[in-house]
């Protein structure tokens, strides 16, 4: 223990300086000095690599506009690739936002390819591929991945019933591309709509109890 | 982390009025973590101390709940997580609940001769965790030092049922057509701000001082008043002299907690507090020592009065049970509650609280210092409980700068109160 003259109290650690008017202590008195907190290093920023990948994808799309502009070409095709690394980035921060929660996650993940992919083909003259693929692709393989990580990591029910039913409701929607003819390629939609419907009939009839006290609970007013 | 037992039936529970607002407004600036801390006479046997929580949590089943959203509210969902205790090795008071992450709401750690219990503020309040951490020293030093009590273990006075201690009692003791005058309330004027420079990465600097309770109480009997009146007064005092000039025309604005299970004859585990405003201005008051704490005495006395906190109970339920409150998304009540917050925090300019005294079997005080505990604080903030006769005062501030609890700690030290001091950076 050390004594500080000044303020005239006992400091516990070893120190070289009064922790409260940090004039310099003297001479140990008896009785040992005791760390009672440990030392916690201090928490490096750890996020040299997003600043990199930001400064990178700022460069990038300089570099392209200025190129563009140098030597123009027929498409605008800056204008892509902004869009493709915003796309990168939206799917990226969904990631790291909803790490805790892995269903969920693959719901937005869903949610944000599917409007992306519709954004794209739109912006790129309509060839009708978002909706002929990548949404009844992008529904099937969250229903595929939602029931193989439940069953990976040994997930409780109530923390996936109510996404896995969502997910099944999504998978619902191509039924729309086909009554209102907006496909070329039905297969996809097909298949999303029949793995959709097994899903959540396999949902009612097995857990319809767990899916009632997971309404009751989240919509407790 | 273990998540076996699929099958087994989750139980739900609302969250209680004052638990409602924490996991809205915690963030890294402020946690809204507690820590209660032992500290024992030899180093911390971490087995021991494992299976000592092991039996704890059989008391308290509370404990083992997670916080998750819901549409409109938050709620606790019962869980199979099996809370580990660590080797302390984060910064005191750093977050527990994260939004998405399934954990448990508490955190037990030790170093050297320290037992560390974290828990965020939507479990329980100070009261409610003394409990928690008076059964898991109940249970360490049974098994720890089995051998030396031999037939001298002593039983433990649970003191509560389970379902006692599960009780939301804010529901329970809430009545709404209350008779007689409405509580006023309280006019807006923004607080004096304690400015200082922020520790980096929102660190904060615990400072404790442990003293003797009984030279303390003798100062305050000075005074004629409680120890807590006069600590609160020194702290308004150690405040004032640490104000710059041109800031003083505005009040000094102390929160202080008030633990309401004495008012409602309540004995839950949860949370069951309120808070009150001590305001003090020195363009209308007196700067002397003396007066402050003449003042305090009064205000104390008039907010602690019954009939003023059972108006205050019913204001706060009725915002909770405002029909149109209720149905708006929680998303949107998040929003409000933080601007809420902001505001509240915006009239106060530091907060003190004194968890009282802590209680260990006879048989066990030779193996025991002290209880300290600590909160997170985006604003200066005293915190402080006793044992036996060692009192320890912690301050717990998100700045550098030590200026007020110099002034404090040497107004006691300049009465002949030997204070031993003790911080985390």
């Amino acid at each position: 223990m050390k004594y500080c003259r000044h303020c005239k109290v006992y400091i516990r650690e070893d120190r070289d300086k009064c922790t409260l008017c940090e004039n310099i202590l003297e001479e140990e008195l008896k009785g040992k000095s005791e760390n009672v907190f440990p030392k916690i290093p201090p928490f490096y920023e750890s996020h040299l690599a997003l600043k990199i990948m930001i400064f990178i994808s700022i460069v990038a799309l300089v570099v392209s506009f200025g190129i563009n502009m140098i030597f123009p070409s027929n498409i605008n095709w800056p204008i892509l690739f902004m869009f493709a690394v915003i796309s990168i980035w939206i799917g990226l921060i969904i990631i790291v936002q909803k790490r805790y929660h892995i269903p969920k996650k693959i719901i937005w993940q869903v949610i944000i390819i599917s409007v992306l992919a519709v954004l794209w083909d739109y912006k790129t003259g309509w060839r009708g591929w978002s909706l002929d693929y990548v949404i009844p692709i992008a529904c099937v393989s969250a229903m595929i991945i939602m029931y193989v990580t439940a069953k990976v990591m040994n997930l409780s029910i109530s923390d996936y019933i109510t996404y896995a039913f969502l997910a099944g409701v999504f998978g619902i929607i191509p039924v729309l591309f086909i009554i209102f003819n907006l496909v070329n390629v039905v297969y996809p939609s097909i298949i999303s709509i029949g793995v959709s419907i097994i899903l959540l009939s396999a949902i009612f009839i097995f857990q319809g109890k767990e899916i009632k006290t997971e309404i009751t609970k989240r919509m407790h007013i | 982390m273990k998540t076996k037992d699929k099958k087994e039936k989750v139980e739900w529970q609302k969250l209680d009025n004052a638990s409602k607002i924490f996991p809205a407004t915690s963030n890294n600036k402020d946690t809204k973590v507690y820590r209660i801390s032992a500290e024992l006479y030899r180093d911390i046997n971490p087995k021991n101390l494992q299976r000592a929580l092991d039996l704890t949590l059989e008391s308290f089943p509370m404990y083992k709940s997670i916080l998750r959203r819901g549409v409109f509210w938050y709620y606790f969902e019962s869980s199979n997580i099996y809370p580990k205790v660590e080797i302390e090795s984060e910064n005191p008071c750093s977050a527990i609940y994260i939004d998405g992450k399934k954990s448990l709401l508490f955190r037990v750690s030790y170093y050297k001769k320290r037992i560390n219990v974290e828990i965020f503020h939507a479990l329980t309040d100070g009261v409610g965790a003394t409990w928690f951490l008076e059964t898991l020293i109940f249970q360490y030093m049974k098994i720890n030092y089995k051998d030396e009590l031999g037939k001298n273990i002593p039983s433990f006075e649970y003191g509560a049922s389970i379902s006692q201690k599960m009780d939301d009692s804010f529901w329970k003791n809430y009545t709404s057509n209350i008779q007689g005058k409405k509580l006023k309330r309280e006019k807006h004027k923004s607080a004096y701000k304690i400015k200082g420079k922020r520790i980096d990465e929102n660190k904060m600097k615990v400072i404790e001082g442990a003293m003797s309770v009984g030279e303390v109480l003798k100062i305050s009997k000075e005074y004629g008043v409680s120890m807590t009146v006069f600590l609160t007064s020194l702290f308004i005092h150690s405040i004032y002299l640490d104000m710059p000039k041109n800031k003083k025309k505005k009040p000094i604005v102390l929160s202080v907690p008030i633990n309401l299970r004495g008012y409602y004859n309540s004995s839950t585990a949860r949370n069951f507090f309120t808070t009150m405003n001590i305001s003090y201005d020195f363009q209308k008051n007196s700067l002397e020592f003396k007066d402050i704490v003449e003042y305090v005495e009064k205000e104390f006395k008039k907010e602690l009065e019954e009939e003023n906190i059972h108006l205050k109970l019913a204001r706060f339920m009725k915002l909770e049970k405002n029909p149109v409150a209720r149905i708006i998304p929680l998303t949107i009540k998040d929003f409000f509650m933080n601007i809420a917050n902001r505001w509240n925090d915006k009239s106060i300019s530091a907060s003190i609280s004194n968890i009282g005294k802590i209680k260990t079997a006879k048989e066990f005080e030779q193996y025991i210092k002290q209880f300290s505990i600590c909160i997170s604080a985006k604003i200066p903030k005293i915190t402080m409980c006793s044992y036996n006769d060692r009192l320890v005062i912690t301050f717990t501030s998100p700045y550098i700068e030590t200026d007020i609890q110099r002034v404090f700690f040497q107004f006691l030290s300049n009465r002949d109160i030997k204070i031993e001091i003790t911080s985390n950076m």
